[in-house]
């Protein structure tokens, strides 16, 4: 059994060569057979420690202008260079279009250009790319990333998304009963475009002759692919993948261990869309650390709540355009017979285990949510650019010196917290 | 902006709507007067939108009748809301009893519901002139609970004052379906303002349900936002 480690690091791991068939590679599906046996071994990576990024959705405060778009750009790269010096593992930027406020990120390809050209050892990741054909079409996510991860040597991690706001899908005028079809057959070809050799395709929502698609990537066999999880039922489509989950929304502390425990048992038994497995699941928080609670509190909640609130004024896929794709609500105004009418005041609901305190309770935040079988945490840094640059900078530096070498001397407690999940 | 109802108090009971029918139809508008045409406590959304919804109800305490609303799709704090702007209704017991016991700027209008297998057609005439006439073709299976209905905001004239009258009606949907829309006739001004411009359709639905319109429980001042400016009443 071949047990080397992925260029990556964590769980990632190459299933033996006899699993493949010598026709594999003008074949548009991974053979299945080899499949049990790949996923068995993704467990080893589950071992390493607990890793940490950062997460960029380049929100940006009223009224707009040059100036300040520029300066949350300028912003977020300081942010990457110092976590780089810090010792965090990842990067991500989202691609969002038209979000007024919440993301001015629509170009991820760049932003992570520039952020790779700026740092050594951070891995820089799509947070995600929308797998949709009229906002990009695969042949172009598969080069752009390829040249991604050339530039960076070999740091890329690629997320996958097929967008959730009616803003965006409405503004490429994508049919939402399809987009999951679509992002499925992303995620299937993209292994094959990167392949070697000149690869052929005909598929629902692409189809080409035989082609050599150039450059390939660094990293053999290719970038670590992961989807954004969001709607529950996602992490099942990543674990029968055999890709990782990416979480771009606040779940519980409940929610997200069910999801972590359905995981990793469905991985068990995946059809991978390539030859290795990545079974990594990643979370997201905010992030503000400061000694005193209290001023950790005014600034994380004021930034948390900006951008909360900015989140709330997307029209969402669920709310514009019913579709089975997209899960519904089925009633928003819940009956005054359970909890009562919804109170208009009622703020944002605070997600469980955010990481804006003092280190002792980012500490023991975190500890909770490795415990239900997390392998990382990425942070939102701030929002609206809520809180001043040098408080930012300022909290990585805390959270870097006090939290993070609690979870850097312990590999073995991921590693028992899944055994106890029943893996 | 139109002229709105005028609420003696917050104490209309319940009102059970039973095997109504609504279509609900979406379009997006220019977001040139997206937060002119709401009052400054809501936020538009990004795009704006407006919301179409007609019920036709054959049974209620004051006998069968339908409703017409064009709402703004907004945020009160972070809750979607439809913020009304202009209401029609073809019985003049409910048009009273909606806008004196709910808030709802109902005025009387004819409503023509055509129902064809696959059409559905909504006609408003006031004063013998169409001012509104929308279809919904092609009708395509959904689970009941696929359509997402936003809870009401009506501006009202209360005993505290001006008022956004929050309505949380519990629709019980057994049926959906949804419709491709199409708008051959709007009249702005007639729906509360004449900056409306449904330009762009998106989608349109029609469920099968029993609604339940809910005793009002808040209000919010229409110039704060909902975070400071909710009353429970």
């Amino acid at each position: 059994m071949n047990e080397s480690r992925h260029e990556s690091g964590a769980g990632y791991v190459e299933p033996p060569r006899s699993c493949l068939r010598p026709a594999f590679f003008d074949f548009v599906r991974p053979d299945p057979r080899g499949d049990c046996a790949t996923a068995e071994e993704g467990r080893g990576g589950r071992g390493d420690a607990l890793k940490f990024g950062i997460f960029f959705e380049l929100s940006v405060p009223r009224p707009f202008g040059p100036a300040i778009e520029r300066q949350v750009y300028e912003n977020a790269l300081e942010q990457a260079r110092l976590a780089d010096a810090l010792g965090f593992d990842w990067v991500w930027a989202v691609e969002h279009h038209f979000l007024e406020e919440y993301s001015h990120c629509s170009a991820p390809e760049l932003v992570l250009t520039a952020v790779a050209m700026q740092t050594k050892r951070i891995r820089v990741g799509h947070g995600a790319v929308v797998c949709v054909p009229e906002m990009n079409h695969p042949i172009r996510v598969a080069e752009r990333a390829a040249t991604l991860d050339l530039l960076s040597g070999g740091r890329l991690e690629l997320g996958t998304a097929r967008s959730s706001t009616w803003t965006e899908l409405g503004g490429f005028q994508v049919n939402p009963d399809e987009t999951k079809k679509t992002w499925d057959e992303f995620v299937r070809a993209l292994p094959v475009l990167w392949r070697r050799e000149p690869v052929r395709w005909n598929g629902r929502c692409f189809s080409m002759p035989e082609r050599n698609v150039l450059p390939k990537p660094v990293q053999d066999p290719h970038p670590p692919l992961w989807v954004t999880v969001t709607s529950p039922g996602t992490e099942l489509d990543a674990a029968e993948r055999g890709i990782g989950c990416l979480g771009v929304s606040a779940a519980s502390y409940q929610e997200q261990e069910r999801r972590t425990r359905e995981y990793h048992r469905r991985i068990q038994s995946c059809n991978p869309v390539s030859s290795v497995v990545n079974d990594q699941v990643a979370t997201l928080n905010f992030l503000y650390c400061h000694e005193d609670r209290k001023r950790a509190a005014e600034l994380g909640m004021r930034f948390m709540g900006a951008f909360s609130v900015a989140n709330s004024h997307l029209l969402w896929t669920r709310e514009a355009f019913p579709t089975r794709a997209y899960q519904s609500l089925a009633n928003l105004a819940p009956s005054a017979s359970g909890s009562g009418a919804t109170n208009p005041g009622d703020g944002v609901a605070l997600p469980e285990g955010l990481c804006i305190g003092d280190p002792q309770h980012c500490i023991a935040a975190i500890k909770r949510w490795e415990s239900i079988g997390v392998t990382g945490v990425n942070f939102l840094l701030n929002g609206m650019e809520a809180v001043p640059q040098p408080a930012v900078l300022d909290s990585l530096r805390l959270f870097a010196r006090e939290v993070m070498p609690q979870f850097r001397k312990e590999p073995t407690t991921t590693a028992r917290a899944l055994a106890g999940a029943g893996q | 902006m139109a002229r709105r109802p005028k609420l003696a108090g917050f104490d209309a009971p319940a009102v059970a709507l039973p095997r109504s029918e609504i279509v609900q139809a979406l379009f997006e508008m220019p977001s040139s007067a997206r937060e002119a045409i709401v009052p400054a406590g809501l936020h538009p959304t990004n795009p704006a939108a407006l919301v179409l919804q007609a019920w036709r109800c054959p049974e209620s305490p004051w006998g069968a009748f339908s409703l017409v609303q064009a709402r703004a799709q907004t945020r009160s704090g972070v809750r979607p809301r439809g913020f009304v702007l202009g209401a029609a209704c073809d019985n003049a017991a409910a048009a009273s009893a909606l806008a004196t016991g709910f808030g709802f700027p109902a005025a009387p209008a004819e409503i023509r519901w055509q129902r064809a297998y696959d059409t559905v057609r909504i006609e408003v005439g006031r004063g013998g002139e169409t001012i509104l006439a929308l279809e919904g073709a092609d009708p395509e299976p959904l689970a009941a609970g696929d359509v997402q209905f936003s809870g009401t905001l009506n501006l009202a004239d209360t005993p505290r004052g001006w008022r956004l009258v929050q309505l949380d009606p519990e629709i019980r949907a057994t049926r959906a379906e949804r419709l491709r829309p199409k708008l051959s006739a709007f009249r702005a001004a007639a729906w509360g303002d004449s900056r409306l411009d449904p330009y762009w359709p998106v989608s349109a639905s029609i469920t099968l349900a029993d609604i339940e319109l809910l005793p009002i429980r808040f209000v919010c001042r229409p110039d704060e936002l909902a975070f400071t400016g909710t009353e429970r009443v």
